[in-house]
């Protein structure tokens, strides 16, 4: 068993926020026990996997581990009895892809697969550059200082989602404040208290307010486009058909949130992390100007680095062995990917960012079935924003210190001052 | 003459390997033919097998 201090920070939201205690506590862990059972105060046991390898073992075995049968994300005892009492037994507040196993994942997942494949996200390149083009010329009309993360990393892909799903720019400051609600349910600058939360069943209904307040907006949505479709990812879900019948109502509405949140959030942590790392590293920065061809490195780089998803959960569906421990049907496992991606055995002084990293096969996206289906769109409008401004950036330096979001499920920076000179 | 290269789509996540470009991260030299490549080979963003891949146009 995981030794209790170390077993409180996995699952502590300010460790995450502090960055250096949750790596600690990672990197001890990969050394010491890397596959152990920890049991904080207030949680089932469940396993921690903290090895690159034995990440990609669990993610690649998804019918041997599945998602959906206990919570995927760590919850309390408490909390997950009232999660279960709110919803008629189930451990999930909402069902997405991220809640589901085959054979109703791959069902679920094909239905809007098309949309996020390469080949179709080519048609909306221009259009991601016009936007990207327009937060640039914004970020240059501040002058010389701004929040890169308030004033252009949340909001950047806050609107290619938005084009994406469908929906209309007027919405974009209440997504935004409902996303952050949600990711940020501990932090009291982000959540709908302004307490400093724990997880608790108090959290619960918190959680559990923002997700009706989606809902809400999602069904006047559906209305909408069942009426009127159009070419947009909204009518793809509201009309969609799932083994030959509508989606169910809680399964369209988790497929909204999960598209409306998730889609924009982690690659703000991303876009945020990736420019605090260039800002800390002026060599690399020079590297990135004297050959802009680095870009697509520093994007895969900067996705290692911030590893906006900090865990999912696993639940065995039978005895298994894994890295030399017997794990038994029913135990409950935390994947660690921010510990994966930081793993000296795979790769070469991890706590280093370099954009020249290769390979670099991080776990940031997962692994296996559930692999992120918008990984193509994250990079992609990474690839375009740096693209767009990296030849007008002549420098950026730190105008203060950044902060992280105080949360432990995704999560990233949510303040980076910098000093800027640009073309 | 010699074959035009193709491109292969991973059914599960969408990685796309071109022959022209190979994948030298993952030691797949540019102009490497598909068919050139180990059967056991699995992507290298989701695991899924080389069998569970289409080749795709664009």
């Amino acid at each position: 068993m995981i030794a209790q201090d170390i077993a409180q920070t996995i699952v502590d939201p300010r460790a995450y926020a502090d960055g250096k205690r949750i790596d600690d506590a990672f990197a001890y862990l990969r050394r010491e026990a890397p596959l152990a059972q920890a049991q904080p105060e207030g949680f089932d046991p469940f396993w921690v996997v903290t090895r690159h390898a034995d990440i990609l073992e669990v993610e690649r075995q998804n019918e041997l581990f599945h998602n959906g049968d206990r919570a995927t994300t760590l919850v309390t005892i408490e909390a997950d009895r009232k999660v279960r009492e709110m919803m008629g037994g189930s451990p999930h507040l909402v069902r997405s892809l991220v809640q589901m196993d085959n054979p109703d994942h791959m069902a679920y997942r094909r239905l809007t697969q098309g949309w996020f494949m390469p080949q179709n996200l080519r048609k909306l390149e221009d259009r991601i550059r016009e936007i990207a083009r327009g937060f640039v010329d914004r970020m240059a009309a501040q002058g010389d200082r701004c929040d890169f993360a308030r004033d252009v990393a949340f909001l950047y892909p806050l609107h290619v989602i938005m084009e994406v799903i469908g929906l209309p720019e007027a919405d974009e400051p209440r997504m935004l404040k409902l996303t952050q609600e949600l990711f940020g349910s501990a932090d009291p600058d982000l959540n709908r208290t302004g307490e400093e939360m724990t997880i608790s069943a108090n959290g619960v209904d918190t959680i559990q307010a923002v997700v009706m307040d989606f809902m809400t907006y999602f069904n006047a949505i559906t209305e909408d486009r069942r009426k009127s479709p159009r070419d947009d990812l909204a009518s793809v879900i509201a009309n969609g058909q799932v083994n030959g019948a509508p989606l169910g109502h809680l399964e369209a509405m988790s497929y909204y949130i999960i598209a409306a949140t998730a889609g924009h959030d982690t690659t703000s942590s991303t876009t945020a992390g990736g420019l605090w790392a260039l800002a800390e590293n002026p060599d690399q920065f020079r590297k990135l100007k004297a050959d802009p061809s680095l870009i697509p490195g520093l994007v895969e780089e900067s996705i290692r680095w911030v590893t906006p998803v900090k865990h999912f959960m696993r639940s065995a569906t039978a005895d298994a062995e894994l890295a030399g421990q017997k794990i038994a049907k029913g135990d409950w496992m935390m994947l660690c990917y921010p510990s994966g991606n930081r793993d000296e055995a795979q790769f070469a002084d991890p706590f280093r960012f370099d954009i020249t990293r290769s390979p670099n096969k991080h776990v940031a996206f997962g692994y296996g079935a559930h692999v992120c289906l918008g990984q193509h769109l994250g990079r992609m409008e990474m690839r375009i924003l740096w693209e767009e401004l990296l030849p007008r950036l002549e420098s950026v330096e730190l105008d203060g210190a950044p902060r992280n979001m105080v949360a432990n499920f995704v999560c990233g920076p949510k303040s980076v001052p910098i000093r800027f000179k640009m073309t | 003459m010699a074959e035009a290269f193709k491109t292969w789509q991973c059914r599960t996540c969408g990685y796309i390997y071109d022959e022209e470009a190979g994948d030298p991260p993952e030691g797949l030299a540019p102009g490497t033919r598909w068919s050139d490549i180990p059967a056991d080979w699995i992507c290298p963003l989701c695991g899924t097998p080389k069998s569970d891949f289409d080749m795709v146009e664009f």
